[in-house]
């Protein structure tokens, strides 16, 4: 990139041929207030705020949007600008409904910073008091367009970084109103998403989110955490405000994050909520209907006392949920499986889970990371949708799919045995005849792919592959409602694709065969990412990788046969499915521990332990966003509560156990690749190992 | 050495603006070695001297109200619009969304605490409302601006401290405030 040198404030700046004139400046730490402009937005210049002079130009230039020219000579804080932006702020406020005294946004405004910051005592032009709508049938956030100065920073958020494209302008001047679809109400949109990323880059009061409204200022809170939100896959990092011990804020990275800083509605509500569910303070013992509460040495007592019988005759077992850190799951497994050399140790997800590692197996003997970054949809341009349901598997994953198509022009295939997520965007919409669990067409599509490359590519077989090829379309084809010319351009489609990206659902994975045909289609169709093949694949929760070395069992075992002992550790954060709540019902003498009165599992225990919730705990979670990402501890454990680690010791203890050092790899290392993804091979399918 | 001379009235507003100067505290008392308080809701005094500063709190939402305005106008050297009410309009301009006799329905005969069978609105003897509810300015000049709802009683002392040293202060962005 070619360098450039520009003269701003008279300080002698670099910059690259490319960089705007704001882009140079604050390279250069020198400040230009900005309004309507957000950093990863595609800039406007409409607000006007951060207007320049630049010599030889007869007109102000808005920097936001200027490109910076080698030998510019700028000035950004002139008393004419100071006075412009002034004036521009009177307009803003005489405009709309700017009386601060009744804005739940006081005090986190950014028109009203820069407004106490240009002196701006009154304001000199007469107040329009212009009467528009206050819009409050969206269940979690309220708009009131009186209070909208017109930055489009939702709108942009919207299309740019979410792929809804809910908002958009109607009407000009004046007049002008951010709308829903084409002028529903929010609460009515077929498009939002509930998110919420417009509600955090709204420089004013207009976009307000009810659960943190009136709830305390960023500047009045006592603490900003940074955690990891655990409710899917992802982990979307996220940023809790915290006010005398309670959560009244949850914002997202900033925009110009790979992951444009969102966060799905889960991620942005869910926190504060989970703070004020009803909790278990303390051990209680089931006598008859009732509970009692007891001391912890009673509690844990009497559990190892019905565990040690029950391990004697083989007949314990012990299920975790996997929104628990690496830490947590290495003290579990060193307890269970290295110290007492329990077999059945699982995760909730452990099917799904087993059915991911048993398809990558393969690929990661060979040294390839056999998956790949969610982020890295946005560089695809072709993204497979194979039976996973992403807005409600991971909301982010599913706006990464939208962005790709509407703002990177990339194509999308659904393939799915029920109605396609995302219709409108979709340019090859595949209804599977049988259900999802069969790996037959991914196979088939794998082999014409190959076909045809030999055939384009080695003339000596050309013929050979030719018919093959035809032979793999026509088998694709009576698998699936397509005619054979639709097939060929699917696989003309999938063949051409600079980088395609297959994303693979939760639902499919309990068959680990379409897992690995999934794997092989990527490797097929040349889906290679820098950190491995192109599969993200939508696993439940965000440390959903770091249970594969520590909890997963090799086998399933619950509800294979009735056991004696259950422990079961629930975070009360993702419903337990009805096979699993079956099983532990069964058993003879069931400890639950959880944070939460999570029914009908708590309704089950024998002996019902607290635990710290997930926003209570510290650790590392081992996203498939490919991070190691730190949670930690946003409001501090109140109550008996103890933390996971110490009721573990205390549990080894009472058991006469020594508890050794846990053996667990992070998960870097265990789902690190030795080589390039271009050097993986496609693996046979075969039905073995099931 | 004269006292200087100070007027203070209570327009369209709540009396957050007069409470919040009385948290001065015992600031106070030096205040009044140097000032006169000659007209102020805590004075009894029936008509507005000559002063050399008069302070306007509250927006003007009635006849009544623009005749005490101009009338602390023409009493007063130095004019100052203390708090957001007569800055900007404030919370009254709640009001500008509905013509007057809507607002006037709406306060004696609709409101959920109004017992009113009669539906009587009081209208004789009492000051006609304006169109609408506006900051002072735009019917009297204003010499200082003190916006806040209220202004912190910091800033008030130090705009009458700046005042009686002679200079007419501009209210710093670090002690300027809209609510």
């Amino acid at each position: 990139m070619k360098e450039i040198t520009l003269t701003i404030d008279g300080k002698v700046c670099k910059g690259t041929h490319g960089d705007t004139i704001l882009g140079v400046a604050r390279k250069n730490g020198i400040d230009i207030p900005t309004l309507c402009f957000l950093e990863g937005l595609t800039p406007i210049g409409s607000c006007r705020m951060c207007v320049v002079e630049v010599e030889k130009n007869p007109k102000l230039l808005t920097a936001c949007t200027t490109p910076a020219q080698d030998g510019m000579v700028v000035h950004t804080k002139t008393e004419t600008l100071h006075n412009y932006r002034r004036q521009v702020l009177e307009l803003l406020f005489a405009g709309r409904n700017h009386f601060c005294m009744y804005c739940s946004q006081s005090g986190d405004c950014e028109l009203q910073r820069l407004a106490i910051e240009h002196g701006m005592d009154h304001v000199r032009y007469p107040f329009l008091y212009s009467d528009f709508e206050n819009d409050a049938t969206h269940p979690e956030y309220q708009v009131d367009h009186n209070r909208c100065i017109l930055c489009l920073r939702c709108i942009r958020v919207c299309a740019e970084k979410v792929g809804a494209h809910t908002l958009d302008l109607k009407d000009r001047g004046w007049n002008a109103k951010v709308i829903s679809d084409l002028g529903k109400k929010l609460g009515e949109s077929d498009t939002c998403v509930s998110c919420g990323a417009c509600a955090q880059v709204c420089p004013t009061g207009t976009i307000t989110i009810r659960e943190f409204a009136y709830r305390g200022r960023r500047s009045d809170c006592d603490d900003i955490v940074e955690s990891v939100c655990p409710l899917c896959g992802v982990g979307c990092k996220i940023k809790a405000y915290v006010r005398t011990g309670s959560v009244v804020r949850v914002e997202g990275t900033t925009t110009d994050q790979p992951d444009g800083g969102q966060l799905c509605y889960k991620g942005r509500l869910e926190l504060p909520r989970s703070t004020e569910r009803d909790r278990i303070h303390v051990p209680m013992i089931r006598e008859g209907v009732h509970y009692r509460e007891a001391t912890w040495e009673e509690a844990l007592s009497l559990v190892a006392e019905n565990f040690k019988a029950a391990h004697e005759a083989d007949k314990a077992g012990a299920l975790v949920s996997s929104i628990c850190t690496d830490e947590e799951l290495s003290v579990f497994s060193a307890l269970f499986r290295d110290s007492l050399g329990m077999k059945r140790l699982d995760t909730f997800d452990g099917d799904i889970l087993r059915g991911f590692m048993k398809g990558f197996e393969p690929f990661r003997k060979q040294g390839v990371r056999p998956f790949t970054a969610a982020h890295n949809i946005l560089e695809s341009d072709c993204i497979v949708n194979l039976c996973a349901n992403p807005d409600e598997e991971a909301p982010v994953v599913a706006s990464y799919m939208r962005v790709g198509v509407l703002k990177n022009e990339a194509s999308l295939i659904n393939v799915s045995s029920w109605d396609n997520p995302f219709e409108g965007i979709t340019d090859v919409d595949i209804r599977l005849l049988s259900e999802c669990g069969d790996p037959a067409l991914l196979d088939s599509l794998t082999k014409a792919i190959i076909a045809l490359r030999m055939s384009e590519e080695d003339l000596g077989k050309g013929t050979e592959a030719l018919n093959d090829y035809r032979k793999y379309v026509q088998q694709t084809a009576s698998l699936v409602d397509m005619d054979v010319d639709e097939v060929e351009q699917l696989v003309l489609k999938l063949s051409k694709a600079k980088k395609p990206v297959f994303v693979l659902g939760s639902n499919v994975s309990k068959n680990p065969l379409v897992v690995q045909a999934a794997v092989n289609l990527a490797i097929a169709s040349k889906a290679f990412f820098e950190d491995g093949i192109g599969v993200v694949p939508l696993v439940v929760s965000s440390n959903s990788l770091g249970t594969v070395n520590t909890v997963l069992a090799d086998e399933a075992w619950l509800g294979k046969e009735d056991l004696d002992f259950m422990y079961v550790f629930s975070t009360g954060m993702i419903p337990e499915d009805e096979d699993s709540l079956a099983a532990i019902s069964r058993t003879k003498f069931v400890v639950v521990q959880t944070p939460y009165l999570v029914h009908p599992l708590v309704n089950m225990a024998d002996v019902l332990l607290p635990a710290p919730a997930w926003y209570e705990r510290s650790g590392h979670f081992c996203t498939i966003e490919g991070e190691r990402r730190r949670l930690n501890v946003v409001v501090p454990p109140k109550g008996e509560v103890r933390g996971l680690a110490s009721v573990i010791q205390e549990f080894a203890s009472a058991l006469g156990v020594e508890l050794g050092s846990p053996k667990a790899v992070p998960c870097e290392q265990l789902f690190g690749s030795e080589k390039a993804p271009q050097n993986a091979q496609i693996v046979e399918l075969e039905e073995v190992s099931l | 050495m004269a006292k200087a001379k100070l007027a203070t009235v209570w327009l369209e507003a709540c009396a957050g603006c007069h409470m919040s100067f009385l948290d001065v505290d015992e600031r106070i008392v030096s205040l009044l070695e140097k000032v006169d308080i000659m007209y102020s809701p805590v004075v009894d005094s029936k008509e507005i001297p000559k002063v050399d500063v008069g302070v306007i709190s509250g927006a003007l939402g009635n006849d009544e109200e623009v005749h005490l305005a101009k009338k602390m106008r023409e009493q007063c050297d130095i004019l100052v619009a203390w708090g957001d009410c007569a800055v900007f309009g404030g919370i009254n301009t709640m009001r500008n969304f509905m013509p007057t006799k809507e607002v006037l329905e709406k306060a004696y005969i609709d409101t959920v605490s109004t017992v009113n069978p009669k539906g009587v609105i009081p209208g004789e003897d009492i000051p006609e409302l304006l169109p609408k509810a506006i900051p002072i300015d735009q019917v009297v000049k204003v010499d200082v601006y003190v916006p806040g709802c209220p202004p912190d009683a910091d800033t008030i002392l130090w705009v009458f401290q700046e005042l009686l040293e002679g200079r007419i202060p501009k209210v710093p962005a670090d002690m300027m405030r809209y609510d």
